[in-house]
């Protein structure tokens, strides 16, 4: 890790019944820089925060506005109880991280940077994957675009693969895009120079 | 009353444990003279084994001690931490630590990053150039302190040209000095612990007597946890020149110090300097026990509050513990190795707030997520 990790301006929703746990985590996500809100109710989709700390123990299906899909932001389960259920209901939410009741006060930076990071790896994963499948999806397309430039210039099957490549990357776009463009018309067929 | 008192004599940061112990006595004992509340220290010896200072503390709260003064390591500040937040006592920490903690149950005054390695950076970037090589004792005081110090150099648009650890009693230094030589540094950030420390300091100015790029002047070793107390453990003429940071040294000029000093002397010598850890040790124990007199009553919650509620008069100038991190305000000041093994002070800067997260540097002014990985 280079960067020290910096909360200072971040605005987290506390979703717990208000106790002495709340009581020490709002002054610990304070001293770290945090705006801290504490309710017990749904949080809504429009008055999303940079961050959640929601109680696993007691939190019910719908509330937060994800409900078991991707989180829109770093998720901290607080969790007392050790129940299979519990656990995986903390999950299903996204949670990144896990601070265990009654709350230490060394617990929460920690749990804090978890969550973040692993939010972030998961969007980037999420992106990736995205990004990946569209290309399966297309790649029929590059066949057949290896197949005309086979034909057309009379090259095997590597050559043609390669001057297609070479074309994608001076043009800096996805080979898929090329040999669609290439299909219909719209780029000239490439050289094989 | 009973005040606790937790170091280790022995070990590699024993000559730190027995000038902490020493600290804390002399507080005590001054106490007795000039105050009818009867506080009685009770001490507690781990003999550096982590187990031992767990032991130690339930030993102490078991006696009645709702205030311990000590560890000087942080892995033993952690170690005793639960339990003194079990028995909602006090834990008053008074070693420069690596940050990233702020316990209900502690107070420090010993100080974070912010109050020693980022003001010492800012005086060497522009000194000594964005070059350094990093050394550390193979713990998290020497871990978190280069990775900041990577993060700092790197922010400056500068460049780290090592980084090596060394075991804390390891004194076989001549690969890492050897390192050094081939890379060839601007300045090099000593984060090691007690004989190893020493041992490279010595290893130092064996390659800076051949090679005239590696005087103090040119290319200083600079640390932030050596202390007047260590300075006769170092070979004579090793350490001349070389730079520390810290929140005391003995050879500040203020009345008060002076007039401390003198006490000290009565006291165990007139050969005897006051270390920066005796003083912390002292200014401790005076804080515990003063806000213990103030609060009348031993209470570690009335105490806190008799704490924050206003500045305190201190070895380190008028004393301010903040109310929502526990920790105390703090001078910096850069210190250089004289020939009579004492520190002159280059560089001060009036006390700074404590920082421990980190959160008032750099500060966005809206989210905006860091790479963490």
């Amino acid at each position: 890790m280079r960067e020290t990790p910096n909360f200072t301006g971040w605005r987290v929703t506390i979703l717990h019944r208000e106790d002495g746990n709340t009581e020490r985590l709002t002054r610990q996500l304070r001293l770290l820089g945090l705006q801290t809100k504490l309710q017990w109710s749904t949080l809504s989709a429009a008055e999303l925060p940079d961050l959640v700390i929601v109680d696993a123990d007691q939190g019910w299906d719908n509330l937060l506005p994800w409900n078991g899909g991707t989180p829109n932001c770093p998720v901290v389960a607080l969790l007392g109880s050790e129940a299979p259920g519990r656990i995986a209901w903390a999950m299903e939410q996204g949670a990144g991280s896990i601070i265990a009741k009654p709350i230490a006060a060394s617990a929460v930076y920690p749990a804090l940077v978890m969550a973040v990071s692993i939010h972030q790896e998961r969007k980037a994963f999420a992106q990736r994957l995205q990004y990946l499948e569209e290309r399966v999806r297309l790649r029929p397309l590059v066949h057949a675009a290896v197949d005309k430039l086979m034909v057309a210039r009379a090259i095997d099957e590597d050559r043609a693969y390669a001057i297609l490549r070479d074309c994608a990357m001076k043009r800096r776009l996805p080979m898929e895009q090329i040999a669609a463009f290439i299909l219909g018309g719209a780029e000239p067929l490439p050289e094989a120079g | 009353m009973k005040i606790g008192v937790l170091f280790s004599t022995t070990g590699p940061y024993g000559a730190m444990g027995r000038d902490a112990r020493d600290g804390t006595h002399f507080a005590f004992e001054e106490l007795a003279r000039t105050s009818d509340v009867s506080i009685e220290p009770v001490f507690f010896d781990p003999h550096a084994d982590l187990a031992a200072y767990l032991e130690g503390a339930r030993q102490l709260l078991r006696a009645g001690c709702r205030h311990i003064i000590g560890t000087i390591t942080s892995a033993a500040r952690k170690e005793v931490i639960p339990l003194v937040e079990k028995h909602d006592a006090l834990l008053w920490y008074m070693c420069p630590y690596e940050g990233f903690e702020a316990n209900e149950n502690v107070i420090y005054v010993g100080g974070c990053p912010n109050q020693h390695l980022i003001p010492l950076f800012e005086h060497l970037i522009p000194k000594y150039g964005k070059r350094p090589y990093l050394v550390g004792a193979n713990y998290v005081w020497g871990w978190e302190m280069n990775r900041l110090a990577r993060e700092l150099v790197t922010n400056a648009g500068g460049d780290v040209l090592g980084e090596r650890y060394l075991p804390l009693e390891e004194t076989a230094v001549e690969r890492i000095i050897a390192d050094i030589e081939q890379r060839r540094p601007t300045f090099i950030l000593n984060n090691l612990i007690g004989p190893s420390s020493y041992a490279f300091l010595e290893g130092i100015k064996a390659l800076a007597d051949r090679d005239p790029g590696f005087r103090a002047q040119n290319c200083p070793v600079v640390s932030c946890d050596l202390m007047e107390c260590e300075l006769d453990d170092i070979a004579p003429g090793a350490a001349i020149g070389q730079l520390c940071a810290a929140s005391y040294f003995d050879s500040i000029a203020t009345p008060d110090n002076t007039a401390f000093k003198a006490r000290v002397a009565a006291r165990y010598g007139s050969s005897r300097r006051v270390s920066g850890v005796f003083a912390s040790a002292y200014t401790a124990a005076r804080l515990c026990a003063d806000t213990i007199v103030a609060a009348g009553s031993d209470d570690p919650v009335a105490t806190k509050a008799e704490l924050h509620s206003k500045s305190w008069p201190t070895l380190f100038g008028s004393l301010v513990v903040d109310r929502e991190t526990n920790h105390a305000a703090l001078p910096f000041h850069l210190g250089r190795i004289n020939a009579d093994n004492a520190f002159d002070i280059v560089a001060s800067r009036p006390p700074l707030a404590a920082d421990p997260y980190l959160t008032r540097r750099n500060a966005p002014a809206s989210p905006k997520l860091r790479v963490v990985s």
